[in-house]
């Protein structure tokens, strides 16, 4: 069975990748011409190649080869990653799709870890008892906040006493739907939420954009997975839990945390393109931003109170598993970028927000959702004669065309929760309940088990009431 | 030989020696967590660890680590289910959580898990 599995994995890559790249390259100066985005030529097919590797040692290496790939995970991200450098820059001579990927990189890998170490200085104990009700609860009060505080920081802060909540009854279903919920759905309402909707702010969509456009999609999905998992939830019986005395008190540690998550939240807007007074440090790969978010890493563990840091049992292993991972995914995706998107455009005239609102999801599923967002947003633009890279036109485009940036937005935060690689906060959570003894499932598991047959209908029902035939 | 008990009470600490822990009591392993792996086979074909109780002490290997104190950090800790040898195996009452924290100088830090550290068993 795995290895049919494993081969039809690497045949619908492959054939991705390779079409992707055969329309790209027929197209590449028709498109070149006609959207103004591309300035360097297409990367020859074979690119791709090291991305497809790394994708598939991340679904196979925790599987088959487990502690090869827990011990050199770093060292073949990296090798893949520099692979992919090596060609633009000796082969292309492409400095600028370097430069712009690594920040982007540093963007994201900066909000991550501030988020991750201000939120690992929180502890949050709840002394009820575990009812299908009270998950619900939960799972709807991070889905709401993952708003506020990003799906990363919602994710770090509740994973913990949502595990000790349902210790006398924990199976995987309550963390699938924790990672479906908080650490990417629920995160679909504002540029804070998740990094994809962050860089169509940064682009110049309107803050308020997402949630006015967004929350008639959210609700209905994040309430109709609540009832899934309440219909789940309410069959498991768990351990008898009689002899336990449940106090009903909720506690909170670590509130100057909170004041470190407040100013992760307000260096979010500290960006040039937000703020004219914001100095660029250009030609410099990283911004004040994320000077102050390294910052924020630094100052709050520091001074984190270390009896938290003990009870939360904080480690940086988690944070560096996706730092390194995704060096080598953001390295290697490059070329894989580039040449969907010239399709993309090449084909713009042909595809309705239905075909945008699959195309950006399912990538988004495999793919880091931020780069795939800009690109599929790039593309849609296209369609319509207009210019990413111009604000105006971005606004004009979310002013006139809501339907096609819905579509794209949506589809890159939802899908994100299709397997442990859509979105950073997933593999984190797949971490630290492994590490309270909780046995999860596989990549291929998580996905034939859960996201395919939870999350597939769930997404086909929204694009047949929002999409079919639509745009 | 002595029991859990008087090792937390009077806090002897156990051993280590690259991927071998002496705990200095004797105790049937039931669970052992190790950063992201759960080892529940300690049979004799397992890979992963393995456990020997002699009179004073009990050993375990972790095999697919040369030296826990490289991978297990400040705030981590190798946790234990395990139930003390000689008592009921198959009460669950008798079933301990205990947490191993790595020190200098070969050390292991034993503690008796409270309800703030996760470990579902």
């Amino acid at each position: 069975m795995k290895p049919k599995i494993l081969s039809f994995f690497i045949g619908v890559v492959v054939f991705l990748f390779s079409n992707a790249a055969v329309f790209a390259q027929e197209a590449a100066e028709q498109i070149a011409e006609s959207t103004g985005a591309v300035h360097h030529a297409l990367p020859e097919t074979f690119t791709v190649i090291p991305f497809i590797v790394l994708l598939l040692l991340i679904a196979t290496g925790p599987l088959f080869f487990h502690h090869f790939w827990e011990h050199h995970y770093p060292k073949i991200a990296m090798f893949l990653g520099l692979t992919v450098v090596i060609y633009y820059l000796a082969v292309m001579h492409d400095t600028h799709s370097l430069l712009h990927t690594l920040a982007e990189y540093l963007s994201f890998i900066a909000l991550l870890s501030s988020l991750f170490v201000a939120s690992g200085g929180i502890l949050i104990k709840i002394d009820k008892k575990s009812t299908p009700m009270l998950n619900v609860i939960i799972l709807l009060i991070g889905s709401v906040i993952a708003n506020i505080i990003g799906t990363t920081g919602a994710s770090m802060l509740l994973i913990r006493p949502f595990i000790k909540i349902n210790r006398n009854r924990i199976k995987p279903y309550h963390i699938i739907f924790f990672i479906f919920l908080i650490s990417n759905i629920g995160g679909a309402l504002t540029p804070i939420g998740d990094p994809p909707l962050f860089l169509g702010f940064l682009r110049g969509v309107d803050f308020f954009w997402f949630i006015e456009h967004i929350w008639y999609m959210w609700l209905p999905t994040v309430l109709f997975l609540l009832v899934v998992f309440f219909i789940i939830d309410s069959r498991n019986k768990g351990e008898e839990t009689g002899e336990e005395d449940f106090t009903g008190k909720i506690e909170f540690k670590g509130l100057k945390n909170i004041g470190y998550l407040l100013i992760i939240l307000i260096s979010v807007f500290l960006d040039p393109a937000v703020m004219s007074w914001v100095p660029s440090l250009s030609p410099l790969p990283f911004g004040i931003r994320e000077i102050i978010m390294f910052a924020v890493v630094y100052i709050s563990y520091k001074t984190a109170d270390h009896e938290i840091l003990k009870a939360n049992e904080f480690d940086f292993e988690p944070i560096k598993e996706v730092a390194y991972l995704f060096i080598g995914i953001f390295a290697t995706m490059i070329p894989a970028l580039q040449l969907i998107a010239h399709e993309a455009n090449v084909l713009g005239n042909q595809l309705d927000a239905g075909i945008f609102y699959w195309s950006t999801g399912l990538l988004s599923g495999f793919l880091d959702n931020a780069p795939t967002y800009l690109n599929f947003l790039s593309a849609a633009m296209g369609k319509f004669g207009l210019d990413i890279n111009i604000a105006e036109q971005v606004k004009d485009f979310a002013l006139n065309h809501p339907l096609y940036l819905q579509a794209v937005s949506v589809g890159a935060v939802y899908f994100g929760a299709m397997s442990y690689i859509g979105n950073g906060p997933n593999f984190m959570v797949k971490s630290i309940t492994e590490r309270a003894g909780v046995k999860m499932p596989s990549f291929f598991a998580y996905m034939i088990k859960y996201s395919i047959p939870i999350l597939i209908p769930t997404f086909f029902i929204i694009w047949l009431i929002f999409y079919y035939g639509a745009g | 030989m002595k029991t859990l008990n008087e090792v937390l009470n009077s806090g002897l600490h156990g051993l280590y020696y690259g991927n071998r822990l002496l705990l200095p009591f004797r105790a049937d392993i039931l669970k052992a967590i190790i950063e992201n792996d759960i080892i529940m086979d300690f049979s004799s074909n397992s890979s992963n660890a393995e456990y020997n109780i002699y009179d004073d002490f009990t050993e375990i290997y972790f095999y697919d680590y040369k030296d826990i104190s490289e991978d297990v950090t400040e705030f981590e800790t190798i946790k234990l289910v395990l139930v003390e040898f000689g008592e009921d195996i198959f009460d669950f009452k008798n079933h301990r959580k205990i947490a191993l924290h790595v020190k200098e100088h070969h050390k292991l830090e034993i503690e008796e898990l409270n309800d703030d550290i996760l470990l579902i068993e």
